[in-house]
């Protein structure tokens, strides 16, 4: 019974990953740089929530709120820090660098206006029931499952239905000649970094409401994204999303078997596993060297 | 005052050791390396064990710290072979976490959370060298040892070749150059030097646990090398400066209360990261594009 608790809590903390995760390969699939600033959008938009719940507003215009500023961050991202790196030189090293000191200078910015601790949204969709003896569900657990099935869905479809997702596409493989074909190719980062950050909104917001945010919560949230998108293939939008479900369920399966300390580590040692053994991924790829 | 200046002075020696050996990683080698303040936790708990359990003599500590950080840096030597670019940026992040949770539960070899207390007085062939003027000339003794080493491995085929390697991987091994090998060396020998910094610490501080070995200290350090300028003997040191004498002159500022001083220093390094990569990429130190 404790297993298949851990497995259904472990399927809630994935389905947010797998959101987290599956924004941050859009963006790097599409414009082939590491947003590592990901996390800092997340954290914006979860503290964001926080805040107007805070001043009393309805969750919806808290979750609008949440949009807003995570769609405004990853665009700001990409029009201030990205764009004039790779007017210049562009390395990896380069870009990385940048976006990791942005995460840091919001992570300290939340710190003095929030405080370091732990701050929780409370919420009667958390509210656990025993759904049979012995095995309690909170209804946030359907939310967060039904929220990420129809956003992956819908995602999916526009990539690979309408004008706009083909060019984003079309902008991962060849961007000269994308410009040939008379599409801008800066309009399209545009739309990816918008994209991208709006799936890190629902993610943040439940996780204000079930396990609370707190500053690092940035830092914590690039990482796992990171190892999400390198375990499923980077570039990969169905991997990266898989690979956050996997690392989700690992985390709170281990707890089965060794102490909890152990629980966020062994995401790690999955990545590194897959590194070593594995540098594509579950669907990339092969790497060149 | 003389004490409080020969202590930032002796952590601004100790962390200026650990700042030039990660320089060797990211400056010359090209491999980016996140998980630095592992190797420097290694040496120190190395160190500390040694001195507690046998003799707390400087020299053996050093050779046992830097031994032990050298051996155990092959699990950051093998991704290097492995991947690249992000990839290893991601190895480095998984080590860095996975060593964070065993520093803080192996307890027969870290003390746990809790850490090592009551390590010895340092001392040097018999003689004590725990006075804290000593201590700082013995740290800078290491630290000049430290610099000419890079130095002069750098200037030498070793360091061409691994330059080489950092700006043309596949056109350096069309060369001949043995890749694996060189680069596992200077993975080797960087965390070795990390090590030996380590020991210093723990010897200095007299205590260690694993709040000094965590990805923040990682982060910190890599921001002392690429704010300073990587590549260049100089820059790290310039980076260790700034970046120690910035806290400490932030408590001086009468307006900020000391609770947020943490906080108002990181937002400063963040903010000067995304800055100088954006207008002066190779660091305050670093040669810019143009002059090379």
């Amino acid at each position: 019974m404790l297993f298949l608790q851990l497995l259904l809590s472990g399927i809630q903390t994935g389905a947010i990953y797998a959101l987290t995760a599956a924004g941050f390969a859009l963006i790097f699939g599409a414009t082939r740089i590491f947003h590592v600033a990901h996390g800092a959008s997340f954290a914006l938009a979860g503290y964001a929530f926080l805040a107007c719940s805070q001043m009393g507003l309805p969750w919806f215009v808290g979750c609008l709120a949440a949009l807003l500023l995570a769609v405004g961050f990853g665009l700001a991202m990409d029009a201030f820090i990205y764009r004039p790196i790779q007017r210049h030189e562009g390395s990896f090293f380069t870009v990385f660098v940048a976006a990791f000191g942005m995460t840091i200078v919001v992570q300290s910015l939340i710190e003095l206006g929030f405080g370091r601790g732990f701050v929780v949204v409370d919420s009667p969709l958390t509210m656990a029931r025993a759904i049979v003896p012995g095995l309690y569900l909170a209804d946030i657990f359907w939310v967060a499952i039904g929220l990420a099935v129809a956003l992956f869905v819908l995602v999916t479809l526009f990539l690979e239905r309408t004008r706009a997702g083909i060019g984003l596409r079309a902008l991962s493989e060849n961007p000269e000649l994308l410009r040939a074909y008379g599409l801008s190719s800066r309009r399209l980062s545009a739309l990816a970094f918008g994209l991208g950050s709006a799936l890190v909104v629902p993610g943040a917001v439940l996780t204000a409401t079930t396990s609370g945010l707190q500053p690092a919560i940035a830092a914590q949230v690039m990482l796992i994204s990171l190892a999400a998108a390198v375990v499923g293939g980077i570039g990969s939008l169905r991997g990266a999303a898989l690979a956050g479900l996997l690392l989700g369920v690992v985390e709170n399966l281990v707890i089965a078997f060794v102490d909890t300390q152990w629980s966020s580590a062994a995401g790690f040692v999955v990545l590194f596993a897959f590194i070593l053994f594995r540098p594509s991924g579950l669907f990339g790829q092969a790497v060149a060297r | 005052m003389i004490a409080y200046l020969t202590n930032l002075a002796t952590l601004a020696t100790i962390f200026g050791i650990l700042a030039a050996s990660l320089n060797l990683l990211i400056g010359y080698a090209g491999i980016f390396s996140i998980a630095h303040a592992v190797f420097f936790g290694l040496g120190a708990y190395a160190g500390a064990q040694l001195a507690m359990l046998l003799v707390p003599d400087l020299l053996l500590a050093c050779l046992a710290g830097g031994l032990v950080a050298g051996a155990l840096s092959l699990c950051l030597a093998l991704p290097a072979l492995r991947v690249r670019g992000e990839y290893f940026v991601a190895a480095s992040l998984g080590l860095q976490m996975m060593a964070v949770t065993v520093f803080s539960e192996a307890h027969a070899f870290t003390g746990g959370h809790g850490g090592l207390v009551g390590i010895p007085l340092a001392s040097l062939l018999g003689f004590d060298i725990s006075a804290p003027p000593t201590f700082l000339v013995v740290c800078l003794v290491v630290l000049a040892l430290v610099l000419v080493v890079i130095r002069v491995l750098m200037r030498g085929s070793f360091g061409r070749s691994l330059m080489a390697i950092r700006d043309s991987e596949s056109a350096a091994e069309a060369f001949g150059k043995n890749v694996a090998r060189l680069k596992t060396l200077a993975v080797v020998l960087g965390c070795a030097m990390a090590g030996v910094a380590g020991v210093l610490f723990a010897f200095y501080m007299a205590f260690v646990n694993v709040e000094s070995f965590t990805l923040e200290q990682s982060i910190l350090v890599m921001a002392m090398v690429i704010i300073g300028g990587t590549a260049t003997l100089i820059g790290p040191l310039v980076g260790v400066l700034l970046l120690l004498l910035l806290p400490a002159g932030l408590s001086f500022l009468p307006f900020i209360p000391p609770t947020e001083i943490g906080s108002v220093q990181q937002l400063i390094y963040g903010l000067a990261m995304a800055l100088l990569m954006i207008f002066r990429p190779a660091g305050l130190a670093g040669r810019s594009a143009g002059q090379r």
